[in-house]
């Protein structure tokens, strides 16, 4: 009962081997999202900052103007700094596997896309209506969407609703009322999720010690 | 020389037999959305469709829900029809191709509903946001096939995003939409469908 060889000559045993090496890779997909939470809570707090500043500052064109860019620039180059520093202290940090790679393809992607569409609707003073913002939150609501479906994972899924859920409300909320909700998606979304996945890197690396 | 036992007691055969293994999924991964060209030229078409509604028709407002609802009936009856075939396409890349795809779509389905439900369908920068949504959907694509055909669609939608950022008059608008759902979209299906004729075609002459 154990090796039926079928038509195409798979046999079961084949097929077992598969599901496992399956299963393998989407465990190993959730540990390098995991092992990235970090960037969440640094994306997080560098979205926050800007909006902190301006309310610190309200009156400043400069601050208007150039407080966005400033801290965009400064969470690419803690991004890239980090990422040095544990290339340098783990060797690889993105996983080699085909899932990790998809994954990899749609962070990088969202962020230049985001990117992208920012930089533009900065320069052509564009960057606040309703439909911008509701776009950056769907964006990277995308993105954790997309990442959930690839790695079967629920926490991500729902992380992926609440910030859809961000994005449609804007259109039928009261222009006051973005910024509460930009900063719950930023707090929820993006920090209280990157929080997890360093909590659950962290219990992991006891887990692997302990054994 | 040929098969050197590594510190983690992986072979050169090993190796040889993964990166097969890989291209081989790269290549099925390039050739199952060459086989769903018809997808693109199916929603090229229904994009100008509710394009061309909103701007020569009455109602307006049922223009995007419409054309989606007859564009999503369309594509279930021929999806249904097509013969699925068996092994090729349920590979590692294709689940991930299929995440992005499906993700992304429904992304841009729940976003247009919510401008025209919510009566915002004047609000500038929501026909730029589809933009930049088909762009990343095509970019990641790109990027997981290693695809450059498709990395050029993937330009072409957010140039033209980018272009509707500083080209607001309506008629701009509607020009840029048209130009990148006709380049994006349209003739990057023709050539997806392109490449399955050819591909099916080797496969006949090899049989």
């Amino acid at each position: 009962m154990t090796n039926f060889e079928r038509e195409d000559g798979v046999t079961r045993d084949d097929l077992v081997q598969r599901v496992a090496l399956m299963e393998e890779m989407i465990a190993e997909g959730r540990r390098s999202t995991i092992r990235f939470g970090w960037i969440f809570v640094l994306w997080g707090l560098i979205d926050l900052a800007p909006i902190a500043w301006q309310l610190l500052v309200p009156h400043s064109d400069w601050v208007k103007n150039w407080s966005w860019p400033i801290a965009i620039a400064c969470g690419v180059a803690i991004q890239f700094s980090g990422m040095a520093i544990l290339r340098r202290k783990r060797g690889a940090v993105c996983s080699s596997n085909m899932r990790g790679r998809s994954i990899s393809a749609v962070w990088a992607m969202m962020g230049l896309t985001a990117m992208l569409y920012f930089a533009g609707a900065m320069i052509a003073h564009k960057q606040w209506p309703v439909a911008f913002t509701a776009a950056m939150l769907m964006f990277v609501g995308m993105a954790h969407g997309t990442s959930a479906m690839i790695l079967r994972w629920k926490a991500q899924g729902v992380v992926a609703c609440v910030w859809w859920i961000g994005g449609v409300a804007l259109f039928f909320l009261s222009n006051r009322y973005w910024l509460q909700i930009f900063v719950g998606e930023m707090c929820f979304g993006m920090i209280g999720f990157g929080l997890y996945a360093m909590w659950l890197e962290r219990r992991n690396r006891s887990g692997i010690k302990g054994e | 020389m040929t098969n050197i036992e590594q510190h983690d007691g992986t072979t050169r055969d090993d190796l040889v037999q993964r990166v097969a293994l890989m291209e081989a999924m790269i290549a099925e991964g390039r050739q199952s959305t060459a086989r769903y060209g018809w997808m693109f030229v199916l929603w090229g078409l229904t994009y100008f469709a509710a394009i061309g509604w909103t701007v020569y028709l009455p109602y307006t407002e049922w223009a995007w829900p419409v054309c989606i609802a007859a564009c999503t009936v369309v594509f279930g009856i021929v999806r249904s029809r097509q013969p699925r075939v068996a092994g090729k396409i349920d590979n590692l890349r294709r689940h991930s191709l299929d995440a992005v795809w499906q993700v992304i779509g429904g992304g841009i389905v729940v976003y247009l509903l919510a401008v025209i439900v919510s009566g915002q369908a004047k609000e500038p920068g929501y026909l730029a946001a589809v933009l930049f949504f088909n762009g990343l959907a095509n970019g990641v694509s790109a990027r997981i096939l290693r695809w450059w055909p498709q990395a050029v669609a993937a330009a072409i939608w957010w140039g033209c995003g980018t272009a509707m950022l500083f080209f607001t008059t309506r008629t701009e608008e509607l020009a840029l939409f048209v130009t990148a759902t006709f380049c994006g979209m349209i003739v990057f299906g023709l050539y997806a469908m392109w490449l399955e004729r050819g591909a099916a075609a080797l496969e006949l002459h090899h049989a």
